[in-house]
């Protein structure tokens, strides 16, 4: 038998802070340009859905039906990278300037939040958020004058998510579709979470991309198998391009989307794929992971 | 992380149109008048990402002049990011004290 005990030394937990934001671009599913995000000052988690219906029969309450959780959120930040403007509503047709009132890009968040506790401080961890689907709403910006003191202008945005399903085929197939995941540096293992970050931050040769719930859970549950890319080749004749089939690599041309194995065109112009590890395999590093086809 | 205090000197120097703003003036100092005199403050501090984000620091400075009616008081409080805190008299000295952000 064991009895409870309150509060005990190393036990004092709690959680603090926001740093580490990357914005990641949504191109037809795929997350694959993250760009910091600087001076974040608060990513408030909001989410909503899961309230009851309650439904009587036999002069009795029934049953009582929850409605879909979905994720909500805020963010908080004194500036934004360039490339929010898309997400924001902006188009930038010329460098430099912004058109309001266009259409807003999805886009995937991660962010980083300390974990602590009465001994070792905020050292003790983190946990990193991830949100996928996401697209913000307009949002009030109030320009105000400068006055006797320094005061930056702090945006914030709202942003509503559309979840992201798991494989049918996959492991996690019994998850429902989600916005949202969270991993907490103290319960996993070091050498994953290192594999995690690598994908979020990037690495020299593969940019920062925000894997897919899927591929984020694959990363914690093994050690994931190195595959390397193949280069796709490209007769000049047919104008064909020949996908590579390699176990672990998905091929995909930005702004088309994934692309399988074997024949792909012909094309028409200067074409640029990209490769990208499966659910349960990264890439070595160096790791050359995209090419430009000339047309010719 | 703010302008650097050299930027603040040649304002000063500007609204002055002489070499008679004094930073951190040691007491020894034989001053010529009209002058500005100007020490740190503090520091003030907007937090992002965990830390420190924008840095701006806040100087006192002292307008001292021999006329009552001097324009200087008034130059100064017309910077930016400036407020008047007090002003007296001593030593037959007109000052000026302002809280200004730079």
């Amino acid at each position: 038998m064991t009895t409870l005990a309150w509060d005990q030394v190393g036990e004092h937990f709690y959680q603090t802070g926001v740093d580490r934001g990357v914005l990641y671009l949504a191109t037809d599913g795929v997350y694959d340009s993250g760009v910091a995000w600087n001076g974040l000052t608060t990513v408030t988690d909001a989410p909503t859905g899961a309230e009851a219906t309650a439904f009587y029969a036999d002069n009795i309450k029934y049953l009582s039906l929850m409605s879909i959780e979905e994720w909500k959120g805020t963010i908080e930040a004194f500036t934004y990278p360039d490339e929010f403007c898309e997400c924001d509503g902006s188009a930038q047709p010329e460098t430099g300037v912004y058109v309001g009132q266009q259409p807003r890009r999805m886009f995937g968040f991660s962010w980083r939040t300390r974990l602590g506790n009465d001994t070792e401080g905020e050292e003790l961890g983190y946990k990193i958020h991830m949100v996928w689907g996401a697209k913000a709403s307009p949002s009030e910006k109030a320009y105000a004058t400068i006055s006797d003191s320094p005061e930056p202008l702090n945006f914030s945005w709202e942003a509503w998510t559309i979840p992201v399903g798991f494989d049918p085929d996959g492991d996690y197939a019994d998850l429902k579709p989600t916005s949202y995941l969270c991993i907490d540096s103290t319960k996993v293992a070091s050498a994953d979470l290192a594999e995690l970050e690598d994908f979020l931050y990037g690495t020299i040769s593969v940019d920062p991309a925000l894997p897919t719930p899927d591929e984020v859970l694959a990363v914690f549950a093994g050690a994931l198998t190195v595959a390397t890319p193949a280069t796709p080749t490209y007769d000049s004749g047919t104008d064909i391009i020949t996908i590579p089939g390699t176990t672990g690599v998905q091929y995909y041309i930005p702004g088309v989307g994934d692309v399988a194995a074997g024949a792909y065109g012909p094309i028409a112009a200067n074409t640029y794929i990209k490769a990208r590890p499966t659910a349960g395999y990264k890439f070595p590093d160096p790791v050359i992971n995209a090419w430009l086809i000339t047309f010719s | 992380m703010g302008r650097p205090r050299t930027d603040l000197q040649a304002i000063f120097e500007t609204i002055l149109g002489n070499t008679n703003a004094y930073y951190q003036p040691p007491p020894t100092l034989q001053m010529a008048y009209p002058c500005i005199v100007y020490d740190p403050d503090r520091m003030d501090s907007e937090f992002a990402d965990n830390s420190p984000y924008v840095l701006t620091r806040r100087y006192l400075v002292t307008t001292i002049t021999r006329d009552p009616d001097s324009s200087l008081p008034m130059q100064v409080a017309s910077l930016p990011m400036c407020l008047m805190n007090r002003a007296y008299r001593a030593n037959n000295l007109n000052h000026h004290v302002f809280i200004l952000y730079f």
